[in-house]
């Protein structure tokens, strides 16, 4: 069951680009990564989704119910947090925790926990927060009403590695309460540690939607070998380039048919490995598919 | 159905107190100053010569006592500086939510557009009204220092007059920033008061029927002070209805072009 859908989702502001096109669904209580590089329609799509513009055609619905007309009602089931995290400058972190608890109609439980989880000082001034400070404070906004959908635009920067794992941490704990995750980023692998599924998003248009399974089944490798071939005479074995006399090749197919065709040479060294999603990621915008 | 948020109230109202404060206080002492200074001026004014006392009697002549004295010289300067602080108040009431990038904060918020601006439509009503008496009380302080007040309902009806104005200036700065595109510089929301004084002065001083004709679409005519506490008094009610419903139109306009408002960082 698609909790969020979006039909033929466009956006222009006046004559320039926000977000040509996307359709596509993200389902119950699953992780839907988004990726795309800055100017592509990514954070577009996430206001649109929250009713902050409103489209030049087509839909978005979440849980049944049409965005445009019902953003105000929706947003009490949204968790959100926006690629930067602005928040009222002179108020006290704990002050402004305590604005949104109001605000929401929930209790101070599920905030203390996620206060102590990314070991935020509510005591300090939100002007004396350092980014990634300003970014947990959004982290516990968003997630302290125990939303059934969260809305993540970048979520991961600016928070230093073992927060970054923390939170992905927090994400697989919704995740496992039913919580549908949508969330947008460039830190590929880290979609890849948590996501379901994927779509990527390139000059507007959300291309390849697929499932993570999907992705590993792809069966992508990365293959160093020393020295480099001197004729390539298999199929899907294609060279990127030769580098001190290693030879960097992409080999998407049956690893037995790869393995018996290396075995019949002579190298000093092979590497084989499974191209990572980032790399997947970076061919695709260098193809242009 | 609710129309009104408490919260998102006091949070609006003390984030705009301090400049509330620092506005209400500056200029409430510059009112009291000038006032204090009356039996200074008093006999400098009596030995203005009289082609200099010709000239002042376009802008309502010597001042006989304090009340006067308070409408040329301070009441004016009051309604300057105070109409550009409640246009400010009205018109930022949204543009900060712009400028300070809280919008992605506020208005993914599970409420109406609606709720969050009449809120903040209330909070610029009170912050006004406190701003107002604020400046009567300092004013009134000045009358009991000098001793010599002499009211006769004058001065609380122009007390009335001023903050009705003050209140419709403020609801313009707010329908204003509503009606524009998103993120424009606050500083626009001078071509609200300071056209309409001009206009007031121009629609005053001129013997051109046409030009008088002006005074009717500016709402310093219906609260002007020379008016009201020293010359002979008419009320501007067709000024003060006509104000009142280009006012009340404009909010209607902006409350419904806010709902449809695309919200840009």
């Amino acid at each position: 069951m698609s909790v969020i859908t979006i039909n033929n989702l466009k956006k222009y502001y006046g004559s320039s680009r926000g977000l040509e096109k996307a359709d596509f669904g993200v389902e119950l209580g699953e992780i839907f990564g988004f990726i795309g590089p800055n100017g592509a329609g990514k954070t577009t799509l996430i206001r649109l989704l929250l009713g902050l513009i409103r489209p030049t055609s087509g839909s978005a619905t979440i849980r049944g119910l049409e965005v445009k007309t019902n953003f105000a009602r929706l947003n009490n089931e949204i968790g959100y947090l926006p690629g930067e995290t602005f928040f009222f400058p002179e108020l006290k972190g704990g002050e402004v925790i305590r604005f949104f608890q109001e605000m929401y109609k929930t209790d101070s439980l599920r905030a203390d926990e996620l206060v102590d989880i990314l070991k935020l000082d509510i005591t300090k001034k939100v002007q004396e927060y350092s980014f990634g400070n300003r970014k947990k404070l959004g982290i516990i906004i968003a997630m302290m009403h125990r939303p059934k959908i969260l809305i993540l635009d970048e979520p991961t920067s600016g928070l230093d590695p073992l927060m970054q794992q923390i939170f992905l941490n927090l994400l697989l704990e919704e995740k496992r309460e039913g919580v549908t995750i949508f969330l947008s980023s460039h830190v590929l692998s880290e979609i890849e540690k948590v996501c379901d599924r994927i779509a990527l998003i390139k000059d507007g248009v959300v291309g390849s939607v697929f499932s993570m399974q999907e992705f590993h089944r792809e069966n992508r490798k990365k293959i160093i070998l020393r020295p480099a071939l001197e004729q390539i005479d298999l199929e899907s074995l294609v060279l990127v380039k030769t580098e001190n006399g290693n030879g960097h090749y992409d080999y998407q197919g049956d690893i037995n048919q790869l393995i018996g065709y290396l075995a019949k040479r002579q190298f000093t060294d092979i590497r084989i490995r499974d191209a990572s999603l980032e790399e997947i990621f970076i061919d695709y915008y260098k193809e242009g598919n | 159905m609710r129309i009104f948020n408490k919260n998102l109230f006091a949070l609006e109202f003390r984030r705009a107190f301090k400049g509330m404060l620092v506005w209400s206080i500056s200029l409430g002492l510059t009112m009291y100053l000038i006032v204090i200074l009356y039996p200074y001026v008093k006999d400098m004014y009596a030995a203005i010569p009289p082609e200099l006392s010709g000239i002042l009697d376009s802008f309502g002549g010597l001042p006989e006592n304090v009340t006067e004295y308070f409408a040329t010289e301070c009441a004016m300067m009051l309604q300057i500086f105070g109409s550009i602080y409640v246009v400010l108040e009205g018109f930022n009431a949204i543009n900060r939510d712009e400028k300070e990038k809280t919008l992605e904060a506020i208005y993914v918020l599970p409420y109406r557009r609606d709720v969050i601006l009449f809120t903040k439509f209330v909070r610029i009503t009170l912050n006004i009204l406190l701003f107002s008496i604020a400046n009567i009380l300092f004013s009134l302080a000045g009358f009991w220092t000098v001793g010599e007040f002499a009211e006769n309902g004058r001065f609380f009806l122009f007390a009335l007059l001023n903050t009705l104005m003050f209140l419709m200036i403020g609801y313009l700065g707010l329908a204003m920033v509503c009606l524009m595109k998103p993120n424009q510089k606050n500083m626009i929301s001078m071509l609200i008061p300071i056209p309409l004084y001009i206009v007031s002065v121009i629609s005053t001083l001129t013997n051109n029927e046409w030009l008088q004709k002006l005074k009717y679409i500016t709402p310093f005519t219906f609260a002007n002070p020379v008016e009201i506490l020293k010359t002979d008094f008419a009320f501007e009610w067709e000024n003060l209805v006509g104000f009142t419903l280009v006012t009340i139109c404009l909010l209607v306009a902006a409350f419904l072009r806010f709902r449809k408002r695309e919200f840009i960082v």
